[in-house]
């Protein structure tokens, strides 16, 4: 299925060199010193780049926070919209113009608290839309207060004596939601991270990828997690690369070792096409 | 006023219906929504129409998405509406704002019904007037329509697309359950017949482009994605490049001209009917259904002796003020009627002082009746 | 002008009037009031119908009001109405001020026990029973026009079939014409 790939004269050099993909005027960028954001938006253009997407075709819609202000640094048509609602305007935008790569960056924060509902809509309703989920367990840009993926016993400034609440399973929630492609890596991967969004670039529907993201400078201090390199090593360490099936079912919430890859992908239809071939035979019909 | 022809392409139109006809005549291609009493209408015209011209109806989770997705699609270059009511539109503010700091024109449908929060889904209000200017937080300025018939529902909404694409802004219809309800025998235009603007569109090298520089008319050019000048748009407030700054100097100058981008259009944007204004004492001031009531009252009065006149704010934000002052110059009182408990009535007081205003007003979900103005007219005489 | 609600003289339509349509919620009156309508409006007429609901599909007070003239008039809403039809008694009002003087106020003599009373004329009919006797009782929203046309010389026989073949699906055209004819045979039989 190449339905995506374009042609390679705006393609950039066939060795993947990510300046060609960002604004380098906006440079020096904001994150922090070890925010594992960087890399997730590397392996994302790393993929763009071996897709051969034409930057003048990708749209990135991005929300509120950290994750959000990533798509100011991409050269293509960005847009940085409210917080939660990227998919929304996502999803108005590939309907409106199906003829452009639309890829949401959002946040643990962004798309699973204050976005949650839209996050499950845009699964049921598979609109051929990327959704990468940049998890850092954290809300880093407002100073660090738990999110819906903060693990337990974690403290933030919300949570003085750490946190009580049960943490979500994104994928499990795409999954259970309908997505037609879900998958998981950490940062430190980088290579596989990068096949692992062309994977979902690439496929026909929605599809959602959670990145395993670090936030070093403030959630990383705070729990005593250690510089960068420690905290996406331990990551990396947690994880299981595997698909779901495995030994961790019986877990309800989030599980000591989380399965890293494609964990689900489906042929479902894709909407846009379901609606514009429908509407179109409804047309001839009358 | 309209008289009835006895052509035989009349039809009996209803409101809600009509702003969906007229959305599409105006070039209307996305429309995203969430059932909510009394505008359902609307987005089920929209589901019928937009196929019908290859545009893309879909009704999204929930109001706020509905805000997002035509956002969306009107960043994408397609005209967009999305159509709710008194709360859904309270749901919708923190997109409606983005609408606004970010330069994207798109029409929202408010078909008003009784209020605060679920109050009487059936019944009529004239309650979001103020919501309508200023809420979404910050400084803003926002064009908003209050149309008086079925007809005038039409016009207003080919109106509202056309300020929304000139001016690259939200436009809001103010709709009130009376009028979206309400079945009037209509002769819809043939679409061909209309004036339709497009916005205008970036037309100069991708590395010339500001997306955000304007020239005389305050209003810059608009790109469209996959043209080749890959442009960032963002809520945050941004400089003529499109980027984020917070320089005080930068700030001061991209946020006034933000707000006063209407100022060199008010010909443009103010719409108003005045009805024996010239020699007025006493003057009624009334938009929607209660200035339906107001026209019979006036002319009631009229016939009584009474020196009656009526001015209808079409237009009622930003408010003609400059208008209304004229038309209030012989008054000794001006009555604001409205189906709320007093809220043009304080933009009233601010143009005119508040000496000679009082309100008009019900509360009780229903329309205000020719006979509750012609008592008030009554009472002060 | 507003014209007496009696029969008109001439045999000629009124010219300007006000009609009501009243009952409980799916009994058809919102259909009654759009065949009207456009009736009204295939004569040329200007017409503005506006409706009342509780937020409810199916029983509560439901109500469509229909304004006609010969062109928009400043105020959609009934005032006074000339014309009433009540098909339910849960439309009845101790003192109805809505009703115009002398206005025509036809009643279902099964679901309206205790009419209302004023300086209007009532009159009576076996709209619903004779629904029943075409067999659906769901028609005597059709009957009722019949009676009111008849007995109000609103608009002509002609325009009125036509709107009704308009307005009801296919299947139910004959039934519904039956019912109008019914309708208009019940205020004939009563005048001669």
């Amino acid at each position: 299925m190449a339905k995506k790939k374009q042609s390679a004269e705006t393609s950039g050099p066939k060795e993947f060199d990510v300046m060609s993909y960002l604004r380098r005027d906006l440079f020096p960028h904001f994150l922090c010193p070890g925010c594992g954001h960087g890399i997730a938006l590397r392996a994302l253009m790393w993929a763009a780049h071996e897709l051969g997407l034409d930057k003048d075709k990708i749209a990135i819609v991005s929300g509120i926070g950290c994750s959000g202000r990533l798509g100011a640094y991409v050269d293509a048509n960005t847009f940085h919209t409210t917080h939660g609602r990227p998919l929304a305007y996502a999803t108005g935008l590939k309907l409106a113009r199906p003829d452009l790569h639309v890829i949401v960056i959002t946040g643990d924060g962004d798309c699973l608290a204050i976005g949650g509902n839209h996050l499950i809509h845009a699964c049921r309703r598979n609109l051929d839309i990327t959704c990468m989920m940049l998890n850092n367990e954290v809300y880093g840009m407002t100073g660090g207060q738990v999110s819906p993926t903060t693990s337990q016993d974690r403290y933030t400034t919300t949570t003085p004596t750490g946190n009580t609440e049960a943490t979500f399973d994104s994928c499990k929630l795409a999954e259970a939601a309908g997505a037609s492609f879900v998958g998981r890596e950490v940062t430190v991967q980088t290579p596989t991270l990068k096949n692992l969004l062309k994977d979902a670039i690439d496929h026909k529907g929605f599809s959602f990828v959670e990145v395993i993201s670090d936030c070093t400078e403030i959630y990383g201090r705070k729990n005593d997690l250690g510089n960068s390199p420690e905290m996406i090593l331990s990551q990396k360490s947690q994880m299981r690369p595997d698909s779901y099936g495995g030994v961790i079912v019986d877990e309800p919430f989030r599980p000591n070792a989380l399965p890293t890859g494609v964990l689900t992908r489906s042929d479902r239809a894709e909407y846009g096409e379901t609606y514009r071939s429908t509407m179109a035979s409804s047309k001839k019909g009358a | 006023m309209a008289k009835a022809s006895t052509k035989t392409n009349a039809q009996n139109l209803q409101g809600n219906n009509a702003c969906a006809l007229a959305a599409v005549a105006a070039g209307c291609r996305f429309y995203a929504g969430y059932p909510i009493t009394p505008s359902s209408e609307v987005a089920e015209r929209m589901s019928l129409e937009l196929p019908k011209v290859d545009g893309t109806f879909i009704q999204m989770e929930d109001e706020i998405a509905s805000m997002g997705a035509i956002l969306g699609a009107s960043m994408g270059g397609v005209k967009s509406m999305t159509a709710t009511s008194g709360p859904g539109f309270s749901l919708k503010q923190e997109n409606l704002g983005y609408g606004v700091i970010a330069e994207v024109p798109c029409v929202i449908i408010n078909v008003m019904r009784g209020g605060p929060s679920t109050g009487m889904p059936t019944r009529p209000a004239q309650g979001d007037v103020m919501q309508a200017r200023w809420g979404t937080h910050g400084d803003h300025q926002i064009i908003v329509i209050s149309p008086a018939s079925v007809s005038e529902v039409y016009e207003q909404t080919v109106r509202a697309f056309n300020l929304a694409e000139q001016f690259r802004t939200p436009v809001v219809l103010l709709i009130d359950e009376v009028i979206g309800h309400l079945v009037e025998t209509v002769h819809v235009p043939d679409p061909a017949s209309l004036d339709v603007v497009d916005r205008k569109w970036a037309d100069v090298a991708a590395d010339k482009y500001r997306p955000y520089e304007a020239g005389k008319d305050m209003v810059p050019a608009m790109a469209r994605p996959g043209d080749g000048y890959r442009v960032h748009t963002t809520g945050l407030t941004h400089d003529e490049s499109g980027f984020p700054t917070q320089d005080p100097e930068t700030v001061d100058r991209v946020s006034k001209r933000l707000l006063n981008k209407f100022d060199p259009h008010r010909k443009v944007i103010d719409h108003f009917e005045e009805l024996n204004v010239k020699d007025a004492e006493v003057l009624i001031v009334s938009y929607g259904i209660s200035a339906r009531a107001a026209r019979g009252a006036v002319k009631q009065a009229r016939d009584a002796g009474i020196k009656a006149g009526l001015f209808r704010p079409v237009t009622i934000w930003p408010f003609p003020e400059k208008a209304l002052v004229k038309a209030a110059k012989k008054a000794k009182r001006i009555l604001v009627a409205e189906m709320n408990a007093g809220q043009l009535s304080l933009e009233v007081e601010r143009v005119l002082g508040r000496d000679r205003v009082s309100g008009v007003n019900r509360i009780d979900g229903e329309a205000i009746s020719p006979a509750d103005i012609i008592d008030a007219i009554g009472k002060g005489a | 002008m507003r014209v007496a609600a009696k029969k008109a003289q001439d045999n000629k339509s009124p010219e300007e009037f006000e009609i009501r349509l009243s009952g409980s919620g799916g009994q058809g009156l919102q259909l009654s009031a759009k065949i009207f309508a456009r009736a009204f409006s295939d004569e040329g007429k200007f017409v503005a119908q506006s409706q009342s609901y509780e937020p409810t599909s199916r029983g509560g007070l439901s109500r469509s009001d229909l304004v006609v003239g010969q062109g928009e008039p400043d105020y959609p809403l009934a005032t006074k109405v000339d014309f009433m039809l009540i098909l339910d008694q849960l439309a009845v009002k101790k003192k109805d001020t809505a009703i115009g003087d002398g206005a025509l106020v036809i009643i279902d003599t099964r679901l309206v026990t205790d009419p209302p009373k004023g300086n209007f004329r009532v009159l009576a009919l076996p709209l619903s029973d004779t629904a029943i006797g075409l067999g659906n009782p769901r028609v005597a929203n059709i009957v009722a026009l019949g009676a009111m046309v008849g007995e109000g010389n609103l608009c002509s026989l002609k325009v009125m079939e036509t709107a009704i073949r308009q307005c009801v699906p296919k299947k139910f055209t004959d039934l519904n014409i039956a019912a109008f004819q019914e309708g208009l045979k019940l205020v004939s039989e009563k005048s001669t």
